[in-house]
């Protein structure tokens, strides 16, 4: 029957359907004209059924027509340019959708980017800050060092200093001891025993200033 | 202008003559073989018109053309009626079923307007069912050889002394498949020409002014596109009938539904009550 | 006078029956709105039989009705 609905109907069972319906339509107009089936209609049409059998036939052949003629005229056209639209436009989504993807991991990567660079300064910041912050307490105990180192130096150049100049004082008042001594006997006590006697009597009268 | 109206036609149809010496006394006008023709044609020459209008806009990337988009929209609504009823291999049947929705839409829109439509003629609708359900016969030897084919309507397998119940079966299911012709024939014309009946009998009330049966369009309208509608879906369900068993053949399908669409009738009425 | 009497008849059960359609359908379509597509179907399905049983009856009472 209406076997004629595959998507490529060859062109030969093509033409065999429209045959067979223009035979249908010129059959059923024929048999009516001819009143084949009165004997069935009258009864009906009485029944209040008014059922015409050439026009069934007729309008067989006529869908025989039908059938093949609209779905290679149109609808086949109509699906393949539906279909056609719609893979079209699941392939631009699609392209959009990978687009969006390849935008959406570079800008995750950018952004990776920016964290590793922020995080490498901040790092970098810190070292130095570091470095710093150890320079400077070396600094400071290299400079404690060297106040200390220059604090004991001084004072003990200063003790030096002093010992000579005391060394010096006590030579000059020896000698000055000696020469009053001399002058006040008026003798010569500037012999190597009197020298021994008042530099042992000053040095134990240095003891108390010290 | 004003009788016009109330015959609820523009165009006088000249067939209607021929048929009123068959069926005169019952009410009834069998339009005559070229009347029907005619109409057929002139339903015909719709769909082409519209179809050679549509194919302009078919190479946008989007239909801007308004018929090429309301075409689009018709077979987005089969497929799914198609595909959601048969199955996914249900898609080769949408020209089939497109063909047969625009034919009877476009006629239901003609017995609008008109005095009678294809649709309103039984031979009409009896061409159509015959074809559609011998279409589901094809397709269900196609699919599963004729002796399963068959035996499907010997009902659900059984054994010893009950396989004379299978025989009982057969003629009724034979039967109520030569039926299906009857009801998908009957309910078209019923809808259809019932429409111009109660339009005719409506008319009646406000004889001289008022064409009540007028008011009657919005309804008329509906029962177009239910019609149409109907036919569709009860020839995919007859298509998904036969067609489903290639693919679960081993289950317990629907054998015990194989009277398929009058369980399903049934189930709503038997819930509420 | 039997005849359009017995149309009527037929006409309430039809009418019945498409109402208890409805209701039902639309108490499932209330309660799972999800399977409103299958309900419609299954629907109209069930109306076309239903209608098609006064169809019948009109046919098979046509005949005889008084002219």
């Amino acid at each position: 029957m209406a076997n004629d609905i595959e998507k490529k109907p060859s062109s030969s069972t093509t033409a065999f359907k429209i045959i067979i319906g223009i035979t249908l339509m010129l059959a059923g107009g024929y048999l009516n004209s001819q009143h084949t089936f009165k004997s069935i209609e009258e009864p009906l049409a009485a029944q209040g059924i008014p059922l015409t059998f050439g026009n069934t036939i007729s309008v067989i052949g006529v869908f025989l027509i039908l059938f093949p003629v609209l779905n290679s005229f149109f609808f086949a056209p109509l699906m393949t340019a539906i279909n056609e639209r719609n893979r079209e436009l699941e392939n631009t989504f699609s392209e959009a959708e990978s687009l969006r993807k390849e935008m959406g991991d570079m800008k995750s990567a950018y952004e990776k980017r920016i964290s590793d660079t922020e995080a490498e300064a901040r790092e970098k910041i810190q070292a130095q800050l570091k470095e710093a912050q150890d320079l400077r307490t070396q600094l400071m105990a290299d400079a404690a060092t060297a106040k200390e180192h220059m604090i004991a130096q001084a004072q003990e150049e200063i003790s030096r200093e002093k010992d000579k100049i005391m060394n010096e004082l006590r030579v000059e008042v020896v000698n000055l001891a000696l020469g009053a001594t001399e002058k006040l006997i008026g003798e010569n006590v500037n012999n190597e025993t009197n020298k021994r006697l008042v530099q042992e009597f000053i040095e134990k009268a240095e003891v108390p200033s010290k | 202008m004003l009788d016009l109206i109330f015959r609820g036609s523009f165009i006088a149809s000249g067939a209607a003559a021929g048929g009123e010496s068959h069926a005169a006394d019952a009410g009834h006008h069998a339009v005559s073989y070229t009347g029907v023709m005619v109409y057929v044609g002139f339903v015909i020459a719709i769909l082409i018109v519209c179809m050679v209008l549509a194919k302009k806009g078919l190479n946008n990337r989007f239909f801007k053309n308004k018929i090429t988009a309301s075409f689009e929209q018709l077979y987005y609504f089969i497929e799914n009626l198609a595909v959601g009823i048969i199955g996914p291999h249900g898609r080769k049947y949408i020209p089939m079923l497109m063909v047969f929705w625009l034919m009877i839409f476009v006629s239901n829109l003609v017995s609008l307007f008109f005095d009678t439509a294809p649709t309103a003629d039984l031979g009409f609708n009896l061409a159509m069912a015959l074809m559609a359900i011998g279409y589901v016969q094809w397709e269900g030897i196609r699919a599963n050889g004729v002796i399963g084919h068959f035996s499907h309507f010997a009902g659900p397998k059984l054994t010893g002394a009950l396989i004379g119940i299978n025989f009982l079966i057969f003629p009724i299911e034979i039967i109520s498949e030569a039926m299906k012709n009857l009801s998908l024939t009957l309910r078209l014309y019923g809808n259809i020409h019932g429409g111009h009946q109660a339009v005719t009998a409506m008319n009646k009330l406000g004889e001289p002014w008022v064409p009540v049966g007028a008011f009657l369009l919005p309804v008329k309208l509906l029962t177009c596109v239910v019609q149409a509608l109907i036919f569709c879906l009860l020839l995919c369900v007859y298509i998904g009938l036969v067609t489903h068993h290639e693919h679960e053949e081993g289950h317990a399908h629907d054998d015990d539904h194989g009277h398929e669409d009058h369980s399903a009738t049934l189930e709503p009425e038997a819930s509420p009550a | 006078m039997n005849a359009p009497f017995a149309l009527g008849l037929a006409a309430l059960g039809v009418a019945i029956g498409l109402g208890m359609i409805g209701a039902g359908a639309m108490n499932g379509m209330s309660r799972q709105p999800e399977a409103i597509g299958k309900l419609q179907t299954a629907m109209l399905i069930a109306l076309a039989f239903v209608e098609l049983v006064f169809l019948l009856t009109v046919f098979v009472g046509m005949g005889a009705l008084p002219k």
